[in-house]
């Protein structure tokens, strides 16, 4: 089965109960997915403070200014906190169970939430060095994800 | 505006799971109760404040319609617990104003039935343009306000030492509240051992550390305290108050400093701006005989602890150790078992609760000379009640 195109996907509030919700892409996000397409991660970072901020906004929420532009980010950070889900929340993420989602502090300052992959099972830990790497969903979708740097 | 406004009514439908009843048929059960209560008539009431309104529960017009109320000032929330003692501040603040007489706040809620919009594929606040508020992550499987819960403690554990056994030590204690309230859906103890033994749900967080999903209605009577002399019960005066507090310092269930979400990762800072309330008031922390907070999850109870000053930051799981926190402790918290232990009515429980305190009407429950108490939460809000 292929999976709608993610562009046709934002209208759709409820996801199907049988798929992995896919992202809700507005404006102010889509080209940090467009970004991840091709395997870069870009955050929305001031020309004017020079802060990076996510989620991706209109306007920089620390010093207001519309000026905005997307910059490549080093992919690199350090587990800030995280989780490990139990419960079947989504019948979808079932064979997945348990599954880990952590929250990385990127070396930029803003902190991003994905998951950790290719760490053996183990429970990530907090404080550990990890890097971005991109999971090609299908033609239309990237996920970032992290693993142990 | 000084705030003059006093709790002149209180009422409950019965709390349990699966009620046969509607939300709206709860809510008139707790409607009418409120009403004997305070010895006032339906034609009495000109304002109401609702909370959990939609999508999960009744909106205003609906209560108004179906009651047939004659309303001139209206105050709703969207679903989230949050909003609790917000709905009673606007009826506070209603009041004193002279923009109604009396204020019914109104809550009605079947989770049983609802409680799908809460996590998983029917998560639509998760799946809205900007996201969910408790941190929710969709398309990563993180749902619910569990979730946000769950990433709040476990590098606050990681940060400050701590444990799942003496996190035990919350629902622990809150459930022996429990077990001297009738009202109360659960009715066995909790031991560490059955606390630890029970399911995991989002690590760290296991089956007992998360509220009760049920189904009830309560609703509160506000009015100016000239007004609420004349009435049956004795008033409770709304002393003080404080709004939620929002900002990139800020995460729904994680005090300020923790480093969820976006917020500085400072470590825990007790903030003086949120701790106005006592100097607003002229009332002392010291003076605060029980403290009720939403305890929708075991780690709650400990943010406020230290965002209000009770304990230093990271302090906490310490401060609750050794039954402080429980009957006849030191600060009893949620004396009525809370969510974890009574039932989920979004908090409302908890305000009859202080209510039925400090009229001297809790029974075994009865803190001794209750006559200051204080609802505050880990979003910063907060509320002195006082005889």
């Amino acid at each position: 089965m292929t999976a709608p195109p993610s562009e046709s996907a934002p209208s759709s509030h409820a996801p199907s109960p049988h798929a992995k919700p896919r992202p809700r892409m507005s404006p102010d996000s889509k080209p940090f997915w467009d970004g991840c397409r091709r395997h870069e991660l870009l955050l929305p970072t001031c020309e004017d403070c020079g802060r990076a901020h996510l989620p991706p906004g209109p306007v920089c929420p620390f010093c207001f200014s519309d000026r905005l532009a997307w910059k490549k980010a080093s992919g690199r950070g350090r587990i800030s906190t995280f989780v490990v889900v139990h419960k079947e929340w989504f019948p979808a993420f079932k064979p997945d169970l348990p599954y880990n989602v952590v929250q990385v502090e990127l070396e930029e300052g803003p902190r991003l939430t994905a998951n950790l992959v290719g760490h053996g099972g183990r429970k990530p830990v907090i404080g550990e060095a990890v890097r971005i790497v991109f999971d090609t969903i299908d033609d239309t979708l990237t996920m970032p994800r992290f693993e142990p740097a | 505006m000084k705030i003059d406004a006093a709790i002149v009514g209180i009422g409950a439908s019965p709390f349990g799971r699966f009620l046969p009843e509607s939300q709206l048929g709860l809510m008139a059960k707790a409607f009418k109760a409120a009403l004997a209560d305070a010895g006032l008539e339906r034609s009495d009431i000109d304002g109401l404040s609702t909370h959990m309104g939609s999508p999960l529960g009744v909106d205003y017009d609906r209560v108004a319609e179906a009651f047939g109320l004659d309303i001139r000032y209206v105050n709703q929330s969207w679903l989230h617990g949050r909003f609790v003692t917000n709905a009673l501040q606007h009826a506070a603040l209603a009041v004193s104003a002279g923009l109604a007489d009396v204020v019914a706040c109104v809550t009605g809620i079947s989770f049983t039935r609802e409680r799908d919009l809460l996590g998983g594929p029917g998560d639509m606040e998760g799946m809205r343009e900007e996201g969910g508020t408790h941190g929710e992550a969709p398309t990563y499987g993180l749902t619910a306000p569990a979730g946000g819960a769950a990433l709040s403690m476990q590098r606050y554990m990681h940060l400050y030492g701590g444990t799942s056994e003496k996190l035990a030590a919350v629902p622990m204690q809150i459930r022996q509240h429990a077990l001297l309230n009738p009202d109360a859906f659960m009715k066995e103890p909790l031991t560490l051992e059955k606390h630890q033994a029970s399911r995991m749900v989002v690590d760290p967080l296991r089956l007992y550390d998360c509220c009760l999903m049920t189904d009830g209605a309560v609703v509160l009577l506000v009015t100016t305290t000239e007004r609420a002399r004349d009435l049956k019960q004795k008033p409770v005066r709304i002393a003080g108050m404080q709004g939620i507090r929002s900002g990139r310092d800020e995460f729904i269930f994680a005090p300020p400093g923790l480093g969820i979400n976006q917020q500085p990762a400072t470590g825990i800072r007790a903030k003086p701006v949120d701790q106005e309330i006592y100097a607003r008031s002229g009332i002392d922390r010291g003076a605060v005989k029980g403290l009720y907070t939403y305890d929708a999850f075991a780690p709650l109870p400990l943010f406020v602890l230290e965002r209000f000053g009770f304990c230093g930051a990271g302090e906490a799981l310490d401060f609750v150790q050794g039954g402080t926190i429980g009957p006849g402790g030191s600060l009893p918290l949620n004396t009525h078992g809370g969510l974890l232990s009574e039932a989920h009515v979004a908090g409302w429980n908890h305000l009859r609760e202080m209510v039925r305190q400090l009229r001297g009407q809790a029974g075994p429950r009865q803190i001794a000379d209750a006559d200051v108490l204080q609802w505050a939460t880990c979003w910063g809000d907060s509320v002195l009640l006082a005889a």
